[in-house]
């Protein structure tokens, strides 16, 4: 196996698209080193993209744009500002900080875990991801770039280079709630992300759930969402979000849980979610 | 100025925070080559095919084992049942069937991976009552011919599957039940806890001059020592054991594990080192893992609620093979009435074999899940009388004097009330009640635990400098024993500095025979065995002195680093002085001290199998904690934990605590995080740390601890053992605690958020149910 760092955006493209799928994209390595110490994945190149400084800005005039290398300790710190508390929160709960300090956004997209913290965090924020190649530059829903286990449409030759996160509007408040077996450096059971924009009289107008570690991929439930909007986070309305909510998840057994407890605690964390966002709103 | 008692650095400390300590995971040899096991990928099966040869053809191998290559025998601590490989059947999942040696670990591994298995797999036996019918299939088919290490005419109750057998059936138990006013049963079901030290085990084997020496991390070289000679049928003197820093063991490391591969790897090898290193998982599905139980309790009550008589009945996972855990059966004598009259009791303790990992010693051997079970119980008939749970208790509890089931008294069990008080002084229980708030819970226990009394012995050497040398095969696992202890108690008896006393790391080659660390016996042991030593050493360091100072021996005492005349310090010789002078003159200064604690006495007519028969030097402990959960999640989080333990004395303050909070660290992620389940096929479900989780600190509440001190007449300064007791309770109080917080029973362990969250919502429904009625 061969390894070579890039040093432009314009190298790696070039890079990736002379070796395609031979070439595997090391940015933090807290997945592709544990996959290759597994033997999961065998590539013959490794193409080191940490040193791409362009990739690590945070740009907050105008939309939210976050570069793929930025790191889940920088969101963790709230570098993206108010109004993204679950992103901040999301990536605070990745691992460890030997993990968090060097593993980026764009990587944990790329693996697309099943359990992945960030992606619904990055989901009730509308993201989008750019994508680029020598051929040119497509941006996609993260939605519809994450589209299985560890599964997305990234071609071989594409490099993940940009996140662009939505505007959260006044009286907006988000969260991101973890289920684990302990406090911390967990693989989660659930992680559930709501945003929720309310009007004056604390009718929820907007709203935003995802999902993770319930199904195959991260993912939003739009039911849930329709429920909430016209309600107050009443306990009505929650429990017609939640009922909705088990309808859009596919929950499994496995080592960390039981399909049946992921069922169990997803109503309960729904109700706190929407409480935590009410107060957010509100502050 | 004395030194026990007061904080003093650990002599290791430095080295392992700056990485310089050698642990035995490090150790390197000249022209070292590196050896990878071939293990079972099943439980249960016959081997059908077992081919070397594409291994023995690769480049750079060096050698390649099998049960062909070693000595046929049967190996065993306690009972002679365990093959070095499997020969022709398989018993559990990760049990070594070949070895290989190769110039790199890498290679060595590639190799492992070459050898040709298959595997006829059969039915595996992984449940615990269903091993004991008639009809379910024999682990060991064979299991009458294994001889016990004692001999044959060991007291060693035995049956096809029944691993081990201990019965005390005293008279009056079934009359008492006959008349009870109420009789309360329960049931417990604990899991298997891993000891998930930082450091895999590994090991370094030479074969040389027709000797075999092994580089080892490890709690107990001397029966590393006995096992290696065992299998690999020589006798014990040809085999030489060397320890290294020890990177955690807490059980684990007291029994061989990858020793005797490394040895019969050099010699297959001609002689060139050879080591072998556990990956993460190896270590883990193959580690003597605390063992999974069931017990079952029946309590018979009289009209004012007393207790008049008990049932205990325990079955215990053994495994596929033995180890220590025959021996610890009749533990469950000692502990089935926890520190509680309970009338006459019927204890039956049965350890089975099963197709899965061999279990063996864990910190507070077969106490945990003992008293999780007698303390639950005792929360359980509190609760169906309708009286305070700890007035229940104190209402039951041992006193002075107390007699046991074994006929061991125990004349100082009044400090049990003590530790009542102590805890109570620091969260009255009354107030505790009085500020309930939902979801959160208190849980209280209480315990009583031996300091293992095997022997222990000690040279302590004086270098002309004046400093001392301990030479001991005692080990130091982390727990600061030897560090900070056995250095302190050295340095306290011949008036110089911690600093100036070093104690050798263990080599069977040098130092005598030691049991190891193990059941908190080191600071206790061979602190009293250093100190006899240090005692020989100041005999002669006197009459060396006396005739310098051209004063009587007896006029003369040791201390501040000089011998000097009794009520004239001025008139003095510095300590380096005196022994350069013997060197010269009577020859070089040494002491010699050996120490063992004698079993308490006991009725040997109590009970079948008992042997581990009494508990010497006993120590005394309750522990309260204060729990919340989560009522979305199911959660627990511990807020507050009470430990009031008797030690004895304190040696050091920084040991002592920190072992306090070792221990309900490991009791709380046992209570609550650690999974390690089997699945029916008898193979670990966790298989790394990842899945295998340990707390973390953010877990654990700092421990509030309240050292009670009646010093052991018997011991160095005092001391009793300390280590293992703080593991004992965390599994019953935290259990308590949550069954108290959610207004149900929580009888397994580990308490799961499953089980807390099923439980929380089954009763809302309930609730709601009954509302709408």
């Amino acid at each position: 196996m061969e390894l070579s760092t890039a040093d432009s955006v314009d190298e790696a493209l070039d890079e990736l698209s002379r070796r395609g799928e031979r070439c595997r994209v090391l940015a933090g390595g807290t997945d592709v080193m544990i996959q290759l110490a597994r033997r999961e994945i065998a590539p013959e190149h490794l193409l080191h993209v940490e040193r791409l400084g362009e990739l690590r800005a945070v740009e907050t005039d105008g939309s939210t744009r976050l570069g793929a290398l930025v790191t889940h300790r920088d969101l963790a710190v709230g570098r993206l500002g108010p109004g993204y508390a679950a992103v901040a929160e999301s990536a605070a709960t990745v691992g460890g900080l030997q993990t968090q300090v060097v593993g980026t956004i764009g990587g944990n997209v790329c693996n697309a875990s099943p359990a992945a913290d960030t992606l619904p965090a990055l989901l009730v924020h509308d993201a989008e991801v750019t994508l680029r190649s020598v051929r040119g530059s497509r941006t996609v829903p993260l939605a519809e770039f994450v589209v299985g286990r560890r599964v997305t449409t990234r071609a071989p030759d594409e490099l993940l280079t940009t996140i662009t996160l939505g505007r959260p509007a006044p009286r907006t408040g988000d969260v991101y709630l973890k289920v684990g077996r302990r406090s911390a450096m967990e693989v989660a059971i659930v992680g559930l992300a709501a945003r929720l924009t309310f009007d004056g009289t604390g009718v929820v107008t907007d709203a935003r759930i995802a999902v993770a570690s319930v199904g195959p991929r991260p993912l939003r439930s739009v039911g849930a969402e329709t429920a909430l909007v016209g309600g107050t986070g009443d306990a009505e309305s929650v429990h017609a979000a939640a009922k909705a909510l088990l309808q859009d998840v596919d929950p499994i057994d496995d080592v960390r849980g039981t399909a049946d407890y992921r069922r169990r605690v997803i109503p309960g964390l729904l109700g706190r979610a929407v409480r935590v966002c009410a107060q957010r709103a509100e502050g | 100025m004395s030194v026990i008692g007061e904080r003093v650095p650990r002599s290791d400390g430095r080295a392992k925070a700056s990485g310089e300590a050698e642990y035995g995971v490090d150790h390197a040899e000249p022209d070292m080559i590196w050896g990878a096991l071939v293990r079972s990928p099943v439980s249960s099966g016959r081997i059908t095919r077992l081919d070397t040869a594409p291994a023995l053809a690769m480049p750079g191998v060096h050698a390649v084992v099998t049960a062909a290559d070693a000595p046929d025998t049967r190996a065993g601590w306690v009972l002679r049942d365990q093959r070095l490989f499997a020969a022709d059947r398989v018993l559990y999942e990760g049990q070594p069937v070949a070895a290989v040696a190769a110039d790199t670990l890498e290679l060595a591994r590639e190799a492992a991976a070459a050898v040709v298995l298959e595997i006829e797999p059969l039915p595996a036996v992984v449940d615990l009552d269903a091993a004991l019918r008639p009809d379910a299939p024999l682990v060991h088919p064979d299991w009458e011919s294994y001889v016990p290490a004692l001999g044959p005419d060991a007291d060693y109750p035995r049956h096809g599957n029944l691993a081990a057998e201990s019965v005390s059936d005293p008279p009056g138990v079934d009359d008492a039940f006959a008349r009870a006013h109420r009789v309360v049963t329960d049931e417990f079901v604990v899991q298997r806890q891993y000891q998930a030290y930082i450091e895999p085990k590994s090991a370094v084997g030479i074969y040389r001059d027709g000797r075999f020496t092994v580089h080892t991390a490890h709690q107990f070289p001397y029966n590393v020592r006995d096992r290696v000679s065992q299998f690999l049928d020589v006798r014990p003197s040809a085999v030489r054991i060397v320890g290294h820093t020890i990177g955690g063991g807490f059980g684990a490391k007291l029994d061989a594990a990858l020793e005797p591969y490394a040895a019969l790897l050099s010699k297959a090898a001609r002689g060139r080192a050879v080591k072998l290193v556990n990956t993460r998982t190896e270590d883990l599905i193959t580690c003597p893992s605390r063992e999974g139980a069931i017990t079952r309790v029946r309590s018979a009550l009289d009209e004012d609620g007393t207790i008049i008589a008990r049932e205990l009945e325990v079955i215990a996972d053994n495994g596929a093979y033995s180890g220590e855990m025959p021996w610890l059966a009749s533990i469950a004598l000692h502990c089935a009435r926890g520190v509680y009259r309970a009338g006459p009791t019927r204890v039956t303790a049965r350890l089975v074999y099963t197709n899965t990992a061999p279990t063996g010693a864990f910190r507070g051997v077969n106490g945990t899940y003992l008293y999780h079970a007698v303390e639950r119980h005792m929360d359980h008939i509190a609760a169906e009388l309708g009286v305070d749970r700890r007035e229940y208790r104190l209402r039951h509890l041992f006193d002075d004097g107390e007699e046991l089931l074994n006929g061991q008294v125990l004349t100082d069990a009044g400090i049990l009330r003590e530790g009542f008080e102590a805890i109570e002084a620091a969260a009255p229980w009354a107030k505790l009640e009085a500020e309930r708030r939902p979801y959160r819970g208190i849980g209280i226990a209480a315990a009583w635990w031996l300091t293992n009394p095997m022997p222990g012995t000690a040279v302590v050497k004086l270098h002309e400098d004046g400093t001392a040398a301990v030479i001991t095969a005692a080990t130091d696992n982390g727990s600061g024993a030897v560090s900070m202890g056995v250095t302190q108690i050295v340095a306290e008896r011949l008036g110089i500095p911690p600093s100036d006393v070093f104690v050798t790391l263990p080599d069977t080659d040098v130092a005598g025979f030691d049991a190891g660390s193990q059941g908190s016996r080191t600071t206790r042991i061979v602190g009293k065995a250093s100190q006899i030593a240090a005692d020989e050493v100041i005999t002669k360091l006197k009459d060396v002195a006396a005739g310098l100072l051209e004063a009587a021996a007896d006029d003369l005492e040791v201390a501040d680093g000089t011998v000097r005349v009794k009520g004239a310090p001025g008139t003095s010789v510095p300590i380096a002085v005196v022994a350069a002078t013997a060197t010269n003159t009577v020859g070089p200064i040494q002491g010699t001290g050996s120490f063992v604690t004698p079993f308490p006495d006991f009725n040997p007519g109590c009970a079948t199998g008992l042997m581990l028969p009494s508990f010497p030097t006993p120590t005394y402990h309750v522990h309260l904690a204060e729990v919340e959960v989560d009522p979305v999640t199911g959660t627990v989080q511990v807020l507050r934990y009470l430990v009031a333990q008797e030690v004895g004395a304190v040696i050091s303050p920084d040991g002592t605590y920190g072992q306090v909070m070792g221990g309900v660290t490991q009791g709380i992620g046992y209570a609550l995080h650690e999974s390690l389940r089997i699945g029916e096929d008898g193979r670990y479900r966790e298989r790394t740390l990842e899945s295998y989780r340990l707390p973390l600190a953010g877990d654990v509440p700092r421990v509030e601890f309240f050292p009670l001190e009646h010093p052991d007449p018997d011991g160095p300064h005092g001391a009793k053992g300390v280590g293992e007791g703080p593991i004992l309770l965390p599994a019953a109080v935290i259990a308590n605690a949550v069954s108290d917080a959610i207004g149900r029973p929580l009888n397994n362990i580990p308490i799961t958020p499953e089980e807390v969250l099923a439980a929380l919502q089954t009763a809302e429904l309930r609730n709601d149910e009954e509302h709408v009625r």
